[in-house]
C-alpha cells in the first residue's frame, strides 16, 4: 500500500481515538463482511451436506421417521454397484466429450474472430444467445427438431447418403449420449469462444510482429506464440466446462431422463432417480457425498490452475 | 475492456492472400447460422400455421403467419401465472445475492485479511457443488419445517447456488477500480465502509446491474429445485417447471409449447447480450482479462 507521509501527522491523518477504532475495523471489517455469506452458504449448502452425510450412514424408511444406523452399508453398496460406476463413467465420458468438442469449436471460432472486421459486435451478440437461452426451451426446440417424422434435424440427417431412416436420437444408447453432448456443445461453445477471444486479444502484438520479421509462418506462430499464451485460459475453461457438465441436470433429464437403459445417467441423474424414483434417500445421500468429494477435488484443481494462470500472466 | 482497436493482433500485412478475409467471414457466417438455427426454427415453427410444420421436407422459410399459439398459451394455460411466480422467486434471489455478494466481493477484492484465500476457496467450493447432491437433505428439512410449496423457501436455496458466481463477478468489477482512488479516500478520512458506499457503488453501477441480471436469470432458468420443492397442483409453479408440464400432454399442440418456450427465453437472451462482458470476466474469476 503506497501511502504518502506528511511529517508530523499520522499517516492516516486520524486522531488517537479514531485511529484505534480504525485499526479495529481495519482488522475485523473483512470478517464481518464475509460473515453473512458464510452463514448463508453454511445454512443452505454445508449444513444440508452434513445432514446428507448422516443420512448416508442410516437407512431411511420412506414414509416413516425411523432411520436405523447402518454404518457404511450404503457406501459398500455404492462401491460394489455397477450402476454407480457406470454413472461415474458416463459423467466422465459426457464431460470429456463436451470439453473436447466445445473447446475445439470455440478455439476455431475465436481465432476467426481475432481480427478486426465490420460487424464483429453482431457476431459477439450472436455468440451470447445460446448460453442465455434457458435449458427447458433448449430441450423443447431440440426435441422438436429431432422429431422422427417432422423434425428438421431428422430431415437433414436423411440427406446423408448412408442414412435412410430418421436417427432415433434419444432412443439408441450410443446416439443418446452423443445427442446430449451435441445440445450441450451448442449451448456451451459460444461462451468459451468469447472467453478465448478475450485471452487472444491479451497476447502482445509485438510477439507476432517479431515472429513475422523472423519469417515464422502462421502455423508456427500459432504453435509457439498463441497456444502458450492462451494455454492457462484453455485449462481453466476445460475445468469450467467440466464443472458445468458435472452439474448438468436439466438438459439431460429433459432430453433422455438418463435413459435408454442408463446410457445417459450421470451422477446427478442417478441421485435424483435413486431418491425420487426408488425413494432410497439414504443411498441417494451416499452418492451425494461421493459427488461432494469430487467437488472438493475439482475446487482444489481450479485453485491450482488459476495460480498457474496468474503466474503465466505476470511473466 | 480497453478500447478494442488497441488490443487487436494486427493482421500480418504483406503476404496474406486476398481471399483470406472472405473465407474468414464465410466460415463465421456458417458458425453463426449453426448457432442461430435452432432459435430461428423455434420462431418459424411457432408463428407459421401448423400444417406447414407437419410436412415432409419442411420449408426453411416462413410461409405464413398464425399468432394463435401466443393467445392459446395465455388463455388456456397458466402461462401468466408461471411467469409471475418465476418473477417473484427471481426477484427474491436477486435481492439476496445482491446484498450478500456486495459485502463479500468488497472484502475479497479491496480489503487485506489473513483468511482471504480460505474465504475464496469456500466460495469456489460452493460454486462447484451440483445441486443434486444436497437435494435429499434439503427436501427432508423443508418437509419437516413445512416449507415445501413455498416460493421464498425455493428462492433461499436457489440464491445459495447463484451467490458464488455473483461474488466473482462483483469482485472482478471492484478489482478494476484503481487502488489509488481508494487510498485517496481513506487518507481523506473516509472509512472502509464509506469507500464502499460512496465510491465503489457509484463506480461499479454496471457491474451491479450485471449481478442482478445473472442472479435473476439463474433463478429463472433453475429447474432441479423448482421441480422438487413445488408440486404441480399448488399453483406456485415457476415457468421452467410449468413449461415441462405441457410437454407430456397430447392435448397441447407443439406450437403452443414452442410459443411458451419462446416467451420464456426472450427476457434472458436480451439481458445477457447487454451484460456479456461482465459474465465473461466473472466466470473465469480474473484469470482472463476480459
Amino acid at each position: 500500500m503506497a501511502t504518502t507521509h506528511r511529517p508530523g501527522t499520522r499517516p492516516d491523518g486520524l486522531t488517537g481515538r479514531e485511529a484505534t477504532l480504525s485499526r479495529f475495523t481495519r482488522k475485523w471489517l473483512p470478517y464481518i463482511l464475509a460473515l453473512p455469506i458464510l452463514i448463508y452458504e453454511g445454512i443452505f449448502i454445508l449444513y444440508p451436506m452434513t445432514v446428507g452425510v448422516k443420512y448416508s450412514l442410516t437407512d431411511i424408511e420412506f414414509g416413516s421417521n425411523s432411520a436405523p444406523w447402518v454404518g457404511l452399508k450404503n457406501y459398500h453398496r455404492m462401491l460394489t454397484d455397477h450402476t454407480f460406476w457406470l454413472a461415474v463413467r458416463i459423467t466422465i465420458e459426457y464431460s470429456l466429450a463436451v470439453i473436447v468438442a466445445a473447446l475445439s469449436v470455440a478455439l476455431g471460432t475465436a481465432l476467426l474472430m481475432n481480427r478486426a472486421f465490420r460487424g464483429r459486435g453482431i457476431f459477439r451478440a450472436v455468440l451470447t444467445t445460446p448460453w442465455a437461452f434457458p435449458d427447458i426451451p433448449t430441450t423443447i426446440i431440440f426435441l422438436w427438431m429431432m422429431n422422427p417424422l417432422f423434425g428438421v434435424l431428422s430431415e437433414m440427417a436423411r440427406w446423408l447418403p448412408w442414412i435412410h431412416n430418421s436417427p432415433s436420437w434419444t432412443l439408441d444408447p450410443r446416439l443418446a449420449l452423443a445427442t446430449i453432448v451435441l445440445i450441450s456443445v451448442w449451448k456451451g461453445f459460444p461462451f468459451y469462444s468469447l472467453v478465448i477471444l478475450a485471452a487472444l486479444q491479451g497476447v502482445p502484438p509485438e510477439l507476432y510482429e517479431a515472429a513475422i520479421v523472423d519469417g515464422a509462418d502462421a502455423p508456427t506462430r500459432f504453435r509457439y506464440i498463441t497456444l502458450p499464451a492462451i494455454k492457462p485460459t484453455l485449462m481453466l475453461l476445460a475445468l469450467l466446462a467440466f464443472i458445468f457438465s458435472y452439474q448438468q441436470y436439466t438438459l439431460i433429464w429433459q432430453t433422455t431422463g438418463g435413459g435408454p437403459a442408463f446410457a445417459t445417467q450421470t451422477l446427478s441423474i442417478l441421485i435424483w432417480n435413486e431418491a425420487f424414483q426408488y425413494f432410497d434417500y439414504s443411498y441417494a445421500a451416499a452418492v451425494g457425498v461421493a459427488g461432494f468429494v469430487l467437488s472438493i477435488l475439482a475446487a482444489l484443481l481450479f485453485v491450482f490452475l488459476e495460480r498457474q494462470a496468474r503466474v503465466a500472466e505476470e511473466r | 475492456m480497453a478500447s478494442e482497436s488497441l488490443n487487436l493482433v494486427p493482421a500480418p500485412p504483406r503476404f496474406r492472400f486476398r481471399g483470406g478475409k472472405v473465407v474468414q467471414i464465410a466460415v463465421l457466417v456458417v458458425v453463426c447460422a449453426i448457432i442461430v438455427f435452432p432459435m430461428y426454427w423455434m420462431v418459424l415453427s411457432t408463428v407459421q400455421p401448423y400444417n406447414y410444420s407437419l410436412i415432409y421436407s419442411p420449408s426453411l422459410f416462413l410461409k405464413g403467419i398464425e399468432l394463435s399459439p401466443f393467445h392459446d398459451i395465455f388463455a388456456n394455460h397458466p402461462m401468466g401465472q408461471w411467469l409471475w411466480n418465476s418473477t417473484q422467486v427471481a426477484l427474491m434471489v436477486t435481492a439476496i445475492c445482491l446484498v450478500l455478494s456486495l459485502f463479500g466481493a468488497y472484502a475479497l477484492s479491496k480489503l487485506r485479511w489473513k483468511a482471504k484465500p480460505a474465504f475464496g476457496f469456500f466460495i469456489l467450493l460452493t460454486q462447484m457443488m451440483p445441486g443434486a447432491i444436497i437435494i435429499v437433505p434439503v427436501l427432508r428439512l423443508y418437509r419437516n419445517l413445512g416449507m415445501v410449496n413455498s416460493l421464498p423457501a425455493l428462492a433461499f436455496v436457489q440464491a445459495a447456488f447463484a451467490l458464488p458466481i455473483c461474488v466473482w463477478i462483483l469482485k472482478n468489477v471492484f478489482d478494476s477500480v484503481p487502488g489509488e482512488v481508494m487510498e485517496a479516500a481513506l487518507t481523506e478520512g473516509c472509512g472502509e465502509m464509506g469507500v464502499l458506499w460512496r465510491m465503489m457503488l457509484p463506480l461499479s453501477l454496471p457491474g451491479l446491474v450485471a449481478v442482478c441480471v445473472v442472479a435473476f436469470f439463474f433463478s429463472w432458468n433453475e429447474y432441479l429445485f423448482a421441480s422438487t420443492f413445488i408440486s404441480t397442483d399448488s399453483g406456485l409453479l415457476p415457468g421452467a417447471v410449468g413449461l415441462t408440464t405441457l410437454i407430456g400432454l397430447y392435448s397441447t399442440p407443439t406450437q403452443t409449447l414452442l410459443a411458451a418456450g419462446l416467451i420464456f427465453s426472450l427476457p434472458p437472451v436480451v439481458f445477457y447480450i447487454l451484460i456479456q462482458r461482465y459474465m465473461i470476466s466473472g466466470l473465469t474469476a480474473g484469470a482472463v482479462k476480459g
